[in-house]
């Protein structure tokens, strides 16, 4: 499975690489914002006026300039439902929703990225198992994120200064462990 | 016109609102000859106007343009102007409307008050200032801006609690407000106005107040009681250390009066009798039972609540007053009531207080060693000798229980007990005695009570009590006590006191005939406190049985009013209470609904106060409480939330010279008679305290635009300086985050139109201001600058200024930790995140409807949009949904001042067009006596110096500069006054023209800006020319400005006063001649504009001539399918046509042009020509109204005339208009927006075609949903409501995509299709193309200039034509009778046409609606003796007033048109032109004046 996964990514990437510097509408997908309005979650896509207030608000463009929500919207507007769908970007999303509690116009961001998920997975742009695997991934990093704040808490109590950075090591690998030993199990 | 009165319509017309709008609207209409109250809720007219700074795009400075405006408002005969007032309800129907108006008691006499100010300075209450938008406080007695309408101050008072619970109506938060202000001799005379005893109530009153004070619901009330004796203790401390008397100076003594009254006892009742009716003058005898005075207060309490010597000085201090005292005189045996009247008293007053034991009615209790608690204090209060038992007991629960036990304790008593028949909770005595009694030892035993008294000898030795338990509540509300049988019990004692209560003795009074209740109380009239004795008044414990001492010092007081009231002649009761109601003071309201406490108030602990230690007081009466210190006190004050606001310190009326306070204002609700109804309320701003991620309030420098417009207004917080709020530092980054509370689903979706151009114009005023430190950014999604000459100042500001231009939308703001700097984040278009530091940041705040007007207008029934703004419609602008009210300004939409005007001005023209008929049949008119020929008179001048109060007279000696006009040549007349333009003064100067035949009048005091009409009047009154007139601002110009150097400022005075005498020697009357008036109008140009105005002034009655150039009227109508809203145009336009063309006011005149207009305001001559006819014919008119239109740009660009499928927006409405057309919608459609528009070439904005895009895309959807539509924009500028149209537009799928002005859209030969630049994605788009439709805008006509050049108006540089000013005056020209309304005026809507033209057929129907014109009195005039001919004067004349004569060859003024400006006057090479008024000799004279 896991090789399906990074087969999938590197595909992602290498159609990334092959973008033409000019977009023609006429060869994209006109009704594609129609679609995704159609799915649940994306009812209010079309709403946008380009703000940019979610790819200001955005704490994942904060970490890869690349993610950027707005531009995301602009595409599915414009019918680049290839580009979209199978764009690794649309994986990104962390859904904390900030970008919908700014959105001025009601769009949902977060609810358009689930939308873009579940289209990509129905028309084949992934295999079903990705998106498993990315909320099993969800689902460690909000281990990791608890177990690292655990920490810094026990570490309070203590007096003790803690650097982010030095818990990574301490509580990724033992985490990473774990998941090692359930993937064994379910062998 | 037809003025018959068959008709039920009233010739008035009620304006809601007084900002700009409502101002304008009233003036149009007292204009035309009808009668205006203008209704404003606030204390002054101006409205947000008033608050700005500067307007856009001139940046005029708001108040200066706004000022004038208020001056003519506030003074038009016609306008009666109702400030500090609301509407609150409206019937009937158009032509009849019954109005109710609640003018809220404002505490000042609007006709008193000059504006001195004198009462601010001392008024101790501050609260936010709503004017400078809480930035800093005002007074409680405030005006809001220096040049209010009315310029005088208000009230802002709230009920006031603890003066409403105490008894005697003590001012208690004003004389805490004073306390504050260490104003201890002020608070103490404030206390005395109502309870002459405070150093006693400060110690034994059982302060009602505090219970009802507000402090007790954020943590404990005010410790008043305290604070009270602080004061008194203070202040007899003080005297006693100067050896005065505590006595402070009574009030308004002066009027002695001579009468005699008697007072029986000297209790609190007859003491504050006393007091109050020796202040007054009268004689008063007391006469006392007992060898000492007090009554109760120093019999029943003892010395260690109340000590002698406070009580002796308190005393005297009333005996010091004069009042005669008479002790050990017993009434009904040492002298009887028939006696005293026949000793020649008026008046009785009988305050013998309630000094008879209860009994206990038990076997025994006459026994030796029961002893009452009354005769026992009192004997001990008289020095006999009084012995206690060693175990003592004492039964009842009240204070007399208390004290009784806590001085048995004193004078030796080993164990002391109290028996008490219910719970601790239902014991009357005070907490804090019963407290202090227990902590000293007393023993109180609850639910027990006496049976029997048992004895050995006749001497008690026990008493036999039954133990108690509660039932039911009995009639006193408390819980009734029921014995339990057989559970009596012995008490092993030697002393008995029963202290179960006392009653009044009346038994005499009764004899004598006086009524007498029940429980042996006098009866009286509750309102008056007359007995049933004629003459005979009665108070306190007689009358009440056993109660407080304050509620005896309260009956004292209004049984001296009442005696003065019967003395005076009212004999009746109901005479009397009409007598005190009149001449004293209303009855507080008990009303309790409180407004809101502040919230957040922080908790502060009330001052504990000291007391004697327990063991200190051991067999002595030393005192046990032992008051607040100084510093205790003044913190205690502090608690006080002023919740009342005004505190009734009264200090403003100490203050006001002019005796314009008046604290006993009540609301008054007023029924007025209208025939229609203009609602001009404006709007609310938004407040983004609820969007928190932006911190305002939370981080003190994020303030709103209206709160930065004050910050930079020189009138402001900060008198202009631009500093941040945090630490008043200059900030040298701002930030201005646009549509907060716009454009945003969460709060409101609509755009509120102004807010772009607005931080322009903030943005660049605060870099003025601060000589270019300022570096501005702002933040905005689209730049909406679609105003007259907006784009320009966006342009300037960009170029000019350097404002930087960000577009992003902000999502929050963050406070670097202690700097009070701010963090903005903000993705850029390409998706970079940048962070900004700044120093301040503006939050442009959204407009939203008025909330108090939402709720009038839906007591009304009024539509209201899903926005609650008032519904109009797009054909009828002003329109309400009700027949005769009509909506103007921000209420029917967020717009800017030139739009609210135009519509003020519009809905005027709607109403007057109703009401035509009953023109001029509610208006005043003033007669003014005949003019006095002064001519050949040698000047004999009247002078009028003015202290205004201590404005001036503070720092100039005004005796002295009086003296000093007395002695200058031609000078018969000279005083000073306290306030020249008070009132009485204008009298006095009305009699001292006719008593010393003065020909020329002097004023010497403020601005003649707004007070040199007042004195004009006043002159003409008295029967002089108003020209004959002169002023000396020896105020603003002298007083204020040299407050530091008072003799040097009575010298410039004198100046001053100097130069003005030498000019009215010379001045001369001036004649404002009356000319005739065409009463018939000239509208040029016959689209929708043109149309609207002709057929207005033709239901008005006036005959209208419109002149066409086409063969056909219409206009640009005619192309136009729908309106925005989607009203068919073309319907619209076909019964406005037809009821033009059916008027038989209108003549109709089509295919003509103009070829000459010569003339003036009121006699227009047009000459035309008509297609085919080879002369000329004239029309004569009065005014004239430009609605010449304007066209649809034809593009040279985008391959426009080149490709069939490039088409303007126009053309393809003509092509979805036209029915049955081989046309038919494409797949794709591009819509290009600004072509020829917002470019080198034709830089304005033509502001309607977003929306006629938008509309024009909808339409496309609607037909053809399958059809893909691309917008591509520069800035989406789709202003107020047309935002949900945008919005539409996208969710039905319309794609909008921007471009940069410099990377315009590029359209591919072949193909057609566009290639545009997305600057988001960063990355070229080609857009497949069936059908191009270009945004092209509006372009004025090149006739323009001719049309412009005849009528000698100015056009802009677009060949717009210019109008007089762009916001105040958006219709008319500087040249008089002339107006523009419509697309020749600046690109529009079809509905803001409408509007504008509403507006100019108001303006023109301020002249129209007269029988004359009249000229003014100050202008020019040209010598033609020494006019060379050089015709500077006639190029120079900004009004084109000056035509020059080619046969004599000289400069001739036109009388009519000449504003009296002066420029001609200065410019003229040879001295031939004068302005009057201000000639030569005129003003070199006062040069010389000042020289000498």
């Amino acid at each position: 499975m896991t090789k399906w996964v990074v087969r999938q990514i590197l595909k992602i990437i290498e159609e990334g690489e092959e973008l033409e510097a000019i977009i023609k509408l006429s060869k994209e997908n006109q009704r594609f914002k129609y679609e995704v309005a159609e799915e649940p979650g994306g009812e209010n896509i079309k709403a946008c006026f380009a703000c940019g207030v979610c790819t200001g608000s955005c704490p994942i463009s904060d970490i890869d300039e690349e993610y950027n929500p707005r531009k995301i919207i602009r595409m599915i507007l414009l019918g680049m439902k290839k580009e979209v769908l199978s764009s690794n970007l649309i994986w990104m999303c962390a859904l904390c929703h900030k970008c919908s509690f700014y959105c001025p116009q009601d769009v949902k961001f977060a609810d358009v990225m689930s939308a873009l998920r579940n289209i990509a997975v129905r028309e084949g742009y992934v295999h079903p198992s990705f998106t498993e695997t990315i909320e099993k991934i969800d689902k460690y990093t909000q281990e990791v994120r608890l177990k690292m704040i655990k920490a810094i808490l026990d570490k309070k109590t203590k007096k003790l200064s803690v650097e982010a950075e030095k818990l990574i090591s301490e509580i990724v690998k033992p985490v990473t462990k774990k998941v090692r030993a359930k993937g064994r199990g379910k062998k | 016109m037809n003025k018959g009165f068959d008709s039920q319509k009233i010739g008035s017309v009620l304006v809601v609102g007084g900002g700009i709008a409502g101002i304008q609207s009233a003036l149009d209409l007292a204009e035309q000859g009808y009668y205006v109250y203008l209704v404003e809720k606030s204390p002054a007219i101006g409205g947000v106007m008033a608050q700005l700074d500067k307007t856009f795009p001139t940046n005029d400075c708001s108040m200066c343009i706004l000022a004038p405006k208020l001056v003519e408002c506030g003074r038009h005969l016609n306008i009666e102007t109702m400030t500090w007032s609301e509407v609150l309800d409206v019937s009937g129907e158009e032509g009849n409307f019954k109005v109710k108006v609640k003018k809220k008691a404002r505490y000042i006499d609007l006709n008193k008050c000059t504006g001195c100010g004198e009462c601010t300075d001392v008024c101790p209450v501050e609260i936010e200032s709503e004017f400078d938008e809480r930035l800093v406080n005002k007074k409680a007695i405030f005006r809001p801006f220096p040049q209010a309408y009315p310029n005088a101050f208000t009230i802002e008072k709230d009920i006031r609690p603890c003066q409403i619970a105490c008894p005697a109506g003590v001012h208690v938060q004003g004389y805490i407000a004073l306390i504050k202000q260490k104003k201890y001799e002020e608070a103490l005379s404030l206390i005395k106005k109502n309870n002459p005893l405070p150093a006693i109530c400060g110690r034994i009153c059982p302060h009602p107040c505090e219970a009802e004070c507000r402090r007790r619901l954020v943590d404990e009330p005010v410790a008043i009681n305290s604070l009270k004796r602080f004061i008194t203790d203070y202040e007899m401390q003080r005297s006693d250390d100067r050896g005065q008397t505590t006595e402070v100076r009574s009030q308004r003594s002066e009027e002695l009066v001579t009468h005699k009254v008697a007072i029986i006892g000297s209790g609190p009742a007859g003491l504050s009798c006393a007091y109050y009716l020796s202040q007054q003058g009268y004689k008063v005898t007391i006469f006392e039972a007992l060898p000492v005075l007090g009554g109760m207060l120093r019999v029943g309490i003892p010395e260690y609540r109340l000590p002698k010597d406070i009580l002796n000085k308190e005393i005297e201090s009333i005996l010091n007053l004069g009042v005669e005292v008479k002790t050990n005189v017993k009434i009904g045996k040492d002298l009887t009531m028939g006696n005293i009247f026949k000793q020649g008293y008026k008046a009785i007053f009988i305050g013998t207080g309630a000094h008879r034991s209860l009994k206990l009615n038990i076997p025994n209790e006459d026994s030796k060693g029961v002893v009452p608690g009354i005769d026992f204090l009192r004997d001990l209060n008289l020095g006999k000798k009084v012995k206690v038992g060693k175990n003592v007991v004492i039964i009842g629960g009240g204070n007399v229980a208390i004290d009784t036990a806590r001085s048995s304790l004193r004078l030796g008593a080993e164990k002391v007990t109290i028996l008490y028949r219910r719970s601790r909770k239902e014991m009357p005595a005070s907490p804090g005695e019963v407290e202090e009694a227990e902590k000293e030892g007393v023993k109180i035993k609850f639910l027990v009570a006496p049976v029997e008294v048992l004895t050995r000898n006749n001497k008690v030795v026990s008493l036999r009590c039954i133990k108690m338990q509660l039932g039911a509540p009995d009639a006193s509300g408390r819980r009734r006590p029921i014995p339990i049988s057989g559970s009596e019990f012995n008490l092993s004692i030697d002393m008995i006191i029963p202290a179960i209560g006392q009653a009044p003795d009346t038994s005499y009074f009764k004899e004598y005939g006086i009524g007498v209740a029940k429980r042996r109380t006098i009866q009286i009239d509750e309102d008056t406190l007359l007995t049933s004795k004629d003459g005979v008044f009665a108070g306190g414990d007689t009358v009440l049985g056993p109660a407080t001492a304050v509620e005896a010092i309260a009956q004292g007081r209004k049984a001296a009013q009442s005696i003065i009231a019967y003395i005076k002649g009212r004999k009746a009761a109901q005479s009397i209470i009409a007598y005190i109601k009149g001449e004293k003071e209303v009855e507080l309201q008990a009303k309790k609904d409180y407004g809101e406490l502040p919230p957040n108030t922080p908790l502060k602990k009330r001052q504990k106060i000291k007391t004697l230690p327990v063991g200190a007081r051991k067999s002595n009466f030393k005192e046990v409480e032992l008051g607040l210190t100084e510093k205790q006190a003044l913190k205690e004050a502090e608690r006080c939330l002023s919740c009342g606001i005004c505190s009734e310190c009264l200090q403003c009326e100490e203050a006001c010279k002019a005796e314009a306070i008046v604290h006993q204002d009540i609301d008054k609700i007023i029924e007025l008679d209208v025939g229609s109804i203009i609602l001009a309320p404006g709007f609310d701003e938004f407040d983004p305290t609820s969007l928190y991620e932006y911190g305002y309030k939370k981080y003190k420098n994020v303030v709103t635009s209206i709160e930065f417009e004050r910050i930079l207004s020189a009138t402001g917080p900060y008198q202009g300086e631009v500093i941040r709020p945090s630490d008043r530092k200059i900030p040298e980054r701002i930030a201005f985050i646009q549509c907060v509370g716009s454009r945003d689903e969460k709060t409101n979706p609509y755009c509120s139109s102004v807010c772009c151009t607005y931080a322009i114009k903030e943005a660049i005023i605060a870099r003025e201001h601060t000589a270019g430190k300022i570096e501005a950014t702002i933040f905005f999604m689209d730049l909406r600058c679609y105003g007259k000459n907006f784009d320009k100042y966006y342009e300037r500001a960009k170029d000019e200024y350097k404002v930087k231009f960000v577009r992003s939308k902000i999502y929050k703001i963050e406070e670097l930790n202690g700097t009070g700097d701010l963090s903005i984040i903000y993705a850029k278009e390409d998706g970079k995140k940048c962070t900004e530091r700044f120093d301040l940041v503006i939050l442009s705040v959204g407009f939203q409807p008025p909330v108090d007007a939402v709720n009038l207008a839906r007591k009304v029934g009024l539509n209201l949009n899903k926005y609650n703004f008032i519904q109009t419609r797009d054909f009828e602008p002003v329109k309400t949904s009700k027949e005769g009210i009509y909506v103007c300004g921000a209420f029917s939409g967020p717009k800017d001042i030139p739009e609210t005007v135009m519509q003020a001005s519009g809905a005027a023209a709607e109403a007057s067009c109703l009401l035509s008929d009953v023109r001029g049949t509610q208006i005043k008119e003033k007669v003014y006596p005949p003019e006095i020929d002064v001519t050949g008179q040698e000047p004999r001048i009247g002078v009028f110096i003015c202290h205004c109060g201590i404005n001036i007279g503070g720092y100039v000696d005004v005796p002295k500069v009086t003296e000093f006009a007395k002695t200058l040549p031609n000078v018969i007349y000279a005083e000073n006054n306290l306030y020249t333009c008070s009132q009485d003064t204008q009298e006095r100067i009305k009699e001292m023209i006719k008593e010393h035949n003065l020909n020329r009048v002097v004023v010497a005091s403020c601005s003649p800006s707004t007070h040199e009409p007042l004195f004009q009047e006043t002159i003409r009154e008295a029967g002089l020319n108003k020209y004959l007139f002169e002023m000396a601002n020896i105020r603003n110009q002298c007083s204020w400005v040299h407050m530091d150097e008072p003799e040097k400022a009575t010298e410039k005075a004198k100046d001053l006063v100097k130069m003005a005498i030498a000019k009215a020697r010379l001045i001369e009357s001036l004649k404002e001649l009356e000319l005739d008036l065409t009463k018939s109008a000239l509208v040029i140009g016959g689209g929708i504009s043109g149309m609207t105005a002709t057929l207005n002034l033709a239901k008005q009655g006036f005959k209208v001539y419109l002149i066409e150039k086409n063969s056909e009227l219409g206009g640009i109508a005619r192309r136009i399918k729908w309106t925005n809203e989607g009203l068919n145009v073309q319907n619209y336009l076909k019964s406005l046509i037809d009821k033009v063309t059916n008027n038989k006011n209108i003549e109709i005149i089509t295919e003509a042009t103009i070829v000459e207009v010569s003339g003036y305001v009121g006699n227009f001559k047009t000459g035309f020509m008509r297609a085919g006819r080879g002369y000329v014919e004239e029309i004569n008119s009065g005014v004239i109204i430009v609605a010449a239109g304007a066209k649809e740009y034809k593009p040279d660009e985008y391959m426009y005339g080149q490709d069939d499928r490039v088409i303007t927006q126009l053309e393809l409405e003509e092509k979805l208009l036209t029915p049955h057309s081989a046309f038919r919608i494409p797949q794709s459609v591009v819509m290009i927006q600004c072509v020829g528009s917002r470019n080198g070439e034709r830089p304005y904005c033509s502001r309607f075609c977003c929306m006629q895009a938008v509309k024009n895309a909808l339409k496309i959807k609607e037909i053809s949903p399958d059809t893909e539509i691309y917008i591509l924009y520069r800035d989406i500028r789709t202003y107020g409501f047309n935002e949900d149209y945008y919005r539409e537009a996208r969710e039905k799928g319309i794609m909008f995509i921007r471009y940069d002005e410099e990377k315009k859209p590029v359209i591919s030969h072949q193909s057609l299709n566009v290639k545009i630049y997305d600057e988001i994605l960063g990355r070229e788009i080609e857009i497949p193309a069936d059908l191009i439709v270009l945004s092209v805008g509006v372009e004025p006509y090149q006739e323009n200039k001719e049309l412009a050049t005849l009528l000698k108006v100015p056009l802009n540089e677009d060949n717009f034509f210019l109008e007089a000013h762009v916001k105040l005056r958006p219709v008319d020209f500087a040249t008089e009778g002339i107006f523009v309304c419509g697309l020749c005026h600046s690109p529009k809507s079809i509905e803001e046409s409408i509007a504008q033209a509403q507006a100019a057929a108001s303006r023109a129907t301020t002249i129209l609606a007269k029988d004359k014109i009249l000229t003014a009195g100050i202008i020019s005039h040209i010598d033609e003796e020494l006019c060379a001919g050089c015709k500077i004067c006639v190029n120079i004349c900004p009004y084109e007033a000056i035509e020059f004569d080619e046969t004599k060859k000289v400069s001739r003024v036109n009388e009519a048109l000449c504003k009296g400006c002066g420029t001609c006057a200065a410019a003229c090479p040879s001295g031939a032109c004068t302005a009057l008024g201000f000639k030569y000799e005129q003003i070199s004279s006062q040069i010389s004046a000042a020289l000498v």
